[in-house]
């Protein structure tokens, strides 16, 4: 299981590598990374009964974090889940990308993305589990982002990322209080009990809920998933319809059993689901895009699983979960269809698709199987979890059912607007959609090749299987018995099974749906007349662009100030945070022993140091005065026995001095701005506070709050670091950690110098008109080349 | 950001008049010849020794820096053969391997291992994969400073970005 989440991790770097050189049969490599998590089937075919999988490497175990695998049923379907759809996607996207795709980057992002998810379902560890959620929104990052140069994928991509951050930190802080209330990070092995009695309960069932609801697309948070949709086709099928976004649906499942107790927990996700079943089905009958339909449609049925895993009971996650699977059978199958119909037409708007019936016969059937088990008509998988679907709804009252009848009529409607494209019959153009009259359909459309034909197909044949044989789907959904506890229901999946309530409800669905469907323009008009100006969008956008404006208003009233105005603030708040502190904590100020007679004249020095500077009318002048107080620190770092200190200080003297100078030539001389005498007296009491506030800073910090741990280093530096200089050991073996840190943190500021200044020559400057153009007194052998 | 200021107030730095290019002073050249070579081998020395005694891979790049630029302003070239900011990656580099082998090994993250070696030359003397830890630091520092110093350096005086104004 280890391997089947890390593979896909070094196939990345493996076909980073390869995909300049193979181009797009890096696919080949990327599907085979797959193979791994497929080969979890093994474990799965005995599953029902059998004991879970477990595997744990350790990591870091003060933090009681280790990669800890755990392969119950459910988890296995859904891994086993990824890694077909992730091959298929990879596969398809051999056929379906064009050849100057930057593949170097499309299949790394792929197989990053699939390798986080595979560590999400499988992982026991709650820590990384939190660990894989955020790694999914960063690869779904790039991967929406994939054509950066476009405005609305990259709009998308943050978009994305924002509400999937924003749920990933609910999620972070869910998972910290379930580990203190449960005692471990292990979710297997979490003290239910003692979760379900502490105060921390609520709170953590409340921000599960929010992080399912940022990563699942539920009202409000579905303004994301229509706009990822940018991301290449076969990107949108495995990403946006099969897994990353049932990753929130899997938490609802998996921690449905820590909180399902709780009535909150159904009051909230049952009412959620179903609202946004209906509210994203009834934006898919607006939509002219058929990826955007199918993105809506997906909402909608994220919110029909949400409000059965919501339930708790062991029918709605048997529900739930054969669900799951004919949802990712059909609508996988269904991206893939549009990304046929892309390819092969040049434009997915409906509008314009016209009697493609003849022309992609292949791909009209692979579409109609798919398209009917989405609208859960017999004999297809869909119309079988539909049916438990309403029993459960029923179970929880009347009014439950009416929302999810209503959002299933829609569902209806859409999936005939979707295949209406395959019939004679062409929707007019809404007087909204005046920019799409540019669209072009070309004027010979074949039929798809079989690279991209079969992985659909493969996924359509599965959805009449789930059908026509409703045994297989059962016996895939029975493995999840074990992990989420519905091993004593006793339902069955099966086309006929009598005259039931839930059969009438289905009957109604259709009814009114084919009443939509016959008066499709009635209907359309009553939308657009409904339809609110306001929607989470204009909320994003109005939030989003007040924090930039927020943040340049901070920007200009702060750093726009003189140098003496900057200073000002900066004492000011460091006195009234250092005042505070002292306030807090009175310090102990212990008596100054004996002053060492050599570090007076020192001392001297330093001080002349600070008011030489002051008194300096030079740049250089001051400079060199500064330099003072400088040596004066290395001289005293000698008289206090530490020739290592004084070393590094005596060079970065050196080392500053040029770059100042070499600074200081871009700087005006220096000028005495008008000071009024109000000014001048604040400005003395500002300094004279800072002075005397650093004073009492360090000497309260003689006094030693803990038992100095010199001693220690000074003992072991030779025995443990092997090294006579404690302070080289210190340094590159006690807390080397620290100084690879410093190290990362000394090349940032070179890489920031150099990009600051590189950006400053990029064509956007302008020289002064009369300079000579070399005054450097470097010359510079990059010059030229970066000046070209 | 002083707004509203066309005309450069009077400069008393180092800028005015155009100072005459450093390199051609022949007093300079000879004498950094001889101190680039020594300032060099210093700092190596106290790359080398710095596990038992001051110095180490920060104090030694911070010397190595001096002497580069000490070198560049003399003779007017670089005595890199490479764009400083290349050595980056490969110190930082050097420095997390360091850390991973033990780590791989089993043993706490970046902890370093020592012993001594007998040569028929040298006599004992110790080793310790510390410094391979330095080199990375030395290797990261020298990179950096003198990155900075040449991008400094390059700008031109009076070039500005067009927002600035």
């Amino acid at each position: 299981m280890t391997l089947a989440v890390l593979f896909p991790f070094l196939m990345a770097l493996v076909c980073a590598w390869a995909g300049q050189k193979l181009g797009r049969r890096t696919g080949y490599l990327a599907a085979a990374a797959f193979l791994p998590a497929l080969a979890l089937a093994l474990p799965l075919a005995g599953m029902p009964g059998a004991a879970p999988v477990t595997e744990t490497t350790r990591w870091v175990a003060e933090l009681d974090l280790s990669l800890a695998f755990r392969g119950d049923g459910f988890s296995l379907l859904f891994a086993v889940l990824i890694g077909l759809i992730g091959l298929l996607a990879s596969l398809y996207s051999v056929a379906y990308l064009s050849a100057t795709e930057k593949f170097g980057r499309f299949f790394p992002y792929l197989l990053l993305f699939g390798g986080s998810m595979l560590g999400l379902v499988l992982s026991d560890n709650l820590i990384a589990l939190f660990g894989f959620w955020e790694m999914t929104s960063v690869t779904s990052f790039l991967l929406i982002g994939l054509w950066h140069t476009r405005g609305a994928a990259r709009d998308g991509a943050v978009k994305a990322f924002l509400v999937s951050a924003l749920g990933g930190l609910a999620l972070l802080t869910a998972v910290a209080m379930l580990v203190i209330a449960g005692g471990t990070a292990s979710l297997s092995g979490l003290d239910l009990a003692a979760v379900r009695e502490s105060p921390l309960f609520t709170p953590a069932l409340l921000l599960t809920i929010l992080a399912a609801a940022t990563k699942s697309a539920q009202l409000p948070f579905h303004l994301w998933l229509p706009t990822a949709m940018e991301a290449p086709t076969p990107v949108s099928a495995f990403l946006h319809s099969a897994t990353m976004v049932k990753a929130g649906v899997l938490l609802v499942a998996k921690f449905g059993l820590i909180f399902g107790g709780a009535a909150l927990w159904s009051g909230i996700l049952v009412p959620l689901g179903l609202v946004t079943l209906a509210w994203g089905s009834w934006l898919a009958l607006r939509q002219t895009d058929l990826k955007a339909l199918l993105a809506y449609s997906t909402v909608s049925q994220l919110g029909l699983l949400v409000s059965l895993y919501g339930l708790a009971d062991a029918e709605g996650r048997f529900a739930a979960t054969a669900h799951l699977l004919n949802h990712a059978a059909f609508k996988a199958a269904l991206f893939f269809v549009v990304g046929i119909i892309d390819h092969e037409t040049g434009t997915r708007e409906i509008p314009f698709l016209e009697k493609l019936r003849s022309k992609l016969p292949l791909t009209f059937v692979v579409a109609l199987v798919a398209t009917l088990s989405m609208a859960g008509l017999p004999p297809l998988g869909g119309f079988i979890s539909k049916e438990l679907f309403y029993e459960g709804m029923l179970h929880r009252g009347w009014p439950y059912l009416a929302v999810a009848v209503a959002g299933s009529m829609l569902t209806f409607a859409y999936c005939a607007r979707l295949l209406g494209i395959f019939f004679a019959r062409r929707t007019p153009l809404p007087a909204a959609a005046e920019d799409l009259r540019e669209h072009r359909v070309k004027d010979h459309i074949h039929e798809a090749g079989p690279g991209l034909l079969l992985p659909p197909a493969l996924l359509a044949g599965a959805a009449l299987l789930f059908g026509l044989w409703p045994g297989s789907a059962e016996w895939l959904t029975r493995t999840a018995q074990g992990a989420l506890d519905f091993g004593e229901y006793g339902g069955h999946l099966s086309l006929w099974h009598g005259v039931t309530p839930a059969l009438l409800a289905t009957l109604l669905t259709w009814a009114l749906g084919a009443a939509v469907v016959w008066q499709a323009p009635a209907f359309a008009a009553l939308q657009s007349r409904l339809t609110p100006l306001w929607n989470a969008n204009t909320v994003y956008y109005t939030l989003t662009q007040g924090l930039g404006h927020l943040a340049s208003t901070v920007v200009a009233r702060t750093q726009g100030l003189a140098l003496p105005d900057q200073l000002r603030i900066m004492l000011l708040s460091a006195g009234i945070m250092g005042g505070y502190a002292v306030w807090r904590s009175p310090q102990v100020f212990q008596p100054i022993g004996r002053v060492p007679l050599e570090l007076v004249p020192i001392g001297v020095l330093l001080v002349a140091g600070a008011v030489g500077v002051l008194l300096s009318r030079n740049r250089l002048t001051a400079v060199i005065v500064t330099g003072l107080t400088g040596f004066g620190s290395a001289a005293a770092f000698l008289a206090l026995r530490a020739p290592d200190l004084a070393l590094t200080q005596l060079l970065i003297e050196a080392v500053t001095v040029i770059l100042f100078l070499l600074a200081f030539r871009y700087l005006p001389g220096v000028r005495d701005l008008p000071r009024t005498r109000g000014r001048l007296i604040l400005d003395a009491v500002l300094a004279g506070a800072a002075g005397l506030g650093t004073t009492l800073l360090v000497l309260s910090s003689l006094r030693f709050l803990a038992p100095p741990i010199s001693p220690y280093y000074l003992v072991n530096s030779y025995s443990g670091g092997g090294g006579k200089n404690a302070v080289n050991v210190i340094l590159v073996d006690f807390r080397g950690f620290d100084t690879m840190g410093e190290g990362l943190v000394v090349a940032m500021v070179a890489l920031a110098v150099s990009s600051l200044v590189t950006l400053g020559k990029s064509g956007r400057t302008r020289t002064a008109p009369g300079d000579s153009p070399d005054l450097s007194p470097l010359p510079s052998r990059h010059q030229n080349r970066r000046r070209k | 950001m002083s707004p509203k200021r066309k005309k450069p107030a009077p400069t008393i730095g180092v800028n005015s008049p155009a100072p005459p290019p450093l390199s051609g002073d022949p007093i300079l050249r000879t004498v950094s010849r001889a101190a680039f070579a020594l300032v060099m081998l210093f700092a190596l020395l106290l790359l080398w020794r710095g596990h038992n005694a001051p110095g180490g891979g920060f104090i030694a790049g911070l010397m190595t820096v001096a002497a580069l630029l000490l070198h560049r302003i003399a003779t007017g070239r670089s005595a890199l053969r490479v764009p400083p900011l290349t050595l980056i990656p490969f110190g930082v580099a050097l420095s997390v391997l360091t850390g991973l082998v033990p780590y791989l090994l089993g043993q706490p993250f970046l902890k370093t291992a020592y012993g001594y070696i007998t040569t028929p030359l040298t006599g004992e003397f110790e080793w310790a994969t510390a410094l391979i830890f330095d080199i990375g630091v030395y290797l990261t520092v020298v990179g950096s400073g003198l990155s900075i110093a040449e991008n400094l350096a390059e700008v031109h005086p009076t070039e500005r970005v067009e927002e600035d104004e």
